[in-house]
């Protein structure tokens, strides 16, 4: 089945039942064409981290369906589930979450260990390629908590693809950087998107991140406004 | 992928060396006290088995008397008669075994058996002069009580085997001899319930240990016993037997007592405070390890745990990654077995350490020099096997309880 269709979500539903009930996510459709630089926005509380959240699979307690890449995701279990984001959704987080306590290549290199598809060499050569496209082969044997905000969240990006994802996720990838970082991370996720056609999807704050990716969804109250 | 699991144990370990020597000391001292307090329990009850063997075998068959025949009458008429019996006296019965050789053959082809000695033993009195005193007069098969009791060994003067060739000639108690102020090619005189007296040359001294045995036993050859007591060559009181493995007696004792009409008793019927003694030390040897393990488990436990919410944002962004909950779960296995394992081989250098000093700790009671000390594969590796169960136990609670997060929760905040 060949398809440009990336991710489509369909009547997604979510309810809250801590502290009190609360419906987070109102019959939410959409669907994501692959190569698609998407930007989902609205306020706090408007639900959007928790749609991304259903959209990268961690979250499984929500009602309607999540097809991803023709497969569909609701009711996998959750090995099944981790395997998949393993080959196939790269993630960006707000805070880099490397571990600390490993060099940055063994961090890069980690999600492509776990896949378990290639030789050691080659992953390693794969992280070092990332590395350069992120402007950091010279880091590549520091420790992960020696480097600065900036050069973290990069390698972040680095692991999230080092195992060609078809989708990237962000959870305001930008959010905690200074405004140059931002456009280098900008620059990066708009390159991928084009030259790669991988899909992004990233949760934002930022109006002028949003205003350049290719689509913005607004979402309002747990529904999708435009 | 168990390699990249293996190095992030590795690495958890690594970062937390302090935690990790403390977790790794724990299990090191459990595993090394089992080790120490099993080896002290088994040493202590080898010594005690083989004092106790000394004069014991494991299975003695004799002629334990007639029955109960106080009222014989009853036996025949029922409780209905009354029947009044004064003075009931025995006439006559057969004193020791009969058909020696027969129930020796039996005994022999036992395959167990490793073997037997006869004895005759007779209750005497030891006299030197005014001196009496009440003791045991064993005629005994010199060769064979020496491989059954090893008596040649606890000779203080004189030979074992000279026995064999004096038959006017005595091997007394070390204790009854002073008793008796006597020594070695003294004269004593012997004086039997059938009231006979003879004299024998005291030809050698012995001592046990076991003092009961050394203030009241003196060895004859068997053929001047029979003599002593005017019985023929077959006269035997008791047969003493001895099996390969001491502790299972019970099948030969239920093979054996069928067939032969004499009691057959194993030491263990007849000493069961040996058995007791024995079996309680054990107890408290594994009462005393096992609560230590569990001092440790709790400790790696602690650990564990306190990595665990050390490192909760690590195995969050692992299971975004796509780490499965069998590989978390084996990432922190991993790290307690090998803390299990470092602190298992440490414990039993330890152990063995330990054990070595206390072996030379002097101890000069009962004819020991030092604390006894038993060194057995058993003890090593039930020691090493227990502290890897223990460690495995403390690890999986910590280890499911990671494997369980949610990285929704932790990565949302």
């Amino acid at each position: 089945m060949k398809s440009d269709i990336a991710l489509t979500a369909s009547h997604i539903d979510k309810f809250f039942h801590e502290p009190e009930d609360f419906q987070a996510l109102k019959d939410v459709s959409f669907e994501v064409k692959k190569g698609e630089f998407l930007s989902l926005i609205g306020k706090s509380g408007s639900g959007k981290s928790t749609l991304l959240y259903i959209l990268s699979t961690m979250d499984t307690d929500y009602g309607g369906t999540l097809v991803i890449n023709g497969e569909k995701l609701t009711g996998q279990t959750l090995n099944q589930l981790a395997a998949f984001r393993n080959s196939h959704i790269g993630f960006v987080f707000q805070f880099h979450y490397l571990l600390p306590e490993f060099s940055v290549l063994d961090n890069i290199m980690l999600p492509a260990l776990k896949l378990n598809k290639k030789s050691r060499e080659e992953i390693e050569a794969d992280a070092y390629d990332n590395l350069k496209l992120l402007g950091l082969p010279e880091q590549a044997l520091k420790m992960a908590n020696k480097l600065s905000g900036g050069q973290q969240q990069r390698v972040a990006i680095a692991r999230a693809l080092i195992n060609s994802p078809s989708i990237i996720m962000g959870d305001e990838p930008t959010g905690n950087l200074d405004s140059k970082n931002t456009d280098i991370v900008f620059n990066i996720f708009r390159e991928l998107a084009r030259e790669r056609g991988q899909t992004i999807i990233a949760v934002t704050h930022d109006d002028d991140f949003a205003r350049n990716s290719d689509r913005v969804i607004e979402l309002s109250d747990g529904h999708i406004v435009k | 992928m168990a390699a990249t699991n293996f190095k992030i144990a590795i690495v958890h370990l690594t970062s937390k060396v302090k935690q990790t020597v403390v977790a790794v000391l724990g299990v090191t001292f459990g595993i090394s006290m089992y080790v120490f307090m099993n080896s002290f329990m088994s040493g202590v009850n080898d010594t005690q088995t083989m004092l106790a063997f000394t004069s014991l075998a494991h299975i003695r068959i004799y002629n334990d008397g007639p029955a109960d025949n106080t009222n014989l009458i009853k036996k025949a008429y029922g409780p209905a008669v009354i029947a009044n019996v004064r003075n009931a006296r025995i006439i006559q019965y057969t004193e020791g075994i009969k058909n020696t050789a027969e129930i020796l053959d039996l005994v022999r082809k036992q395959p167990e058996v490793i073997g037997v000695a006869s004895q005759v033993n007779i209750n005497v009195f030891f006299r030197n002069g005014g001196n009496k005193v009440n003791g045991t007069l064993a005629g005994v098969d010199v060769a064979n009580e020496d491989r059954l009791f090893g008596i040649s060994t606890y000779m203080l003067s004189g030979k074992w085997n000279q026995l064999q060739y004096r038959p006017d000639g005595i091997i007394i108690g070390y204790d009854l001899a002073k008793d008796l102020s006597v020594n070695v090619n003294d004269n004593i005189n012997v004086l039997t319930p059938d009231a006979v007296s003879r004299n024998y040359k005291i030809i050698g001294i012995f001592q046990t240990n076991v003092k009961s045995v050394d203030k009241t036993k003196a060895y004859l050859n068997i053929n001047s016993a029979r003599q002593l007591l005017a019985k023929n060559e077959d006269y035997v009181t008791d047969l003493q037997v001895n099996v390969n493995n001491f502790e299972a007696t019970a099948p030969v004792v239920a093979r054996l007592a069928p067939v032969i009409p004499y009691k057959v008793e194993s030491w263990q019927m007849s000493n069961q405070q040996l058995e007791a003694g024995s079996k309680l030390r054990d107890i408290i040897a594994q009462a005393v390890s096992f609560t230590i393990l569990l001092v440790a488990g709790f400790g790696i436990y602690n650990i564990l745990n306190m990595t665990i919410n050390e490192k909760i944002r690590e195995i969050a962004i692992l299971k975004a990654m796509g780490f499965s909950s069998q590989d978390v779960t084996s990432i922190f296995l991993t790290q307690a077995m090998i803390i299990g394992f470092i602190g298992g081989v440490i414990g039993l250098l330890l152990g063995f350490t330990v054990s070595s000093i206390v072996a030379h700790i002097p101890f000069k009671i009962g004819g020991l020099n030092y604390l006894p000390m038993a060194y057995k594969f058993k003890d090593y590796s039930l020691a090493f096997a227990f502290g890897l169960f223990t460690t495995f136990v403390a690890g999986y609670l910590p280890a499911r309880k990671a494997s369980k997060i949610d990285p929704v929760d932790i990565i949302r905040g």
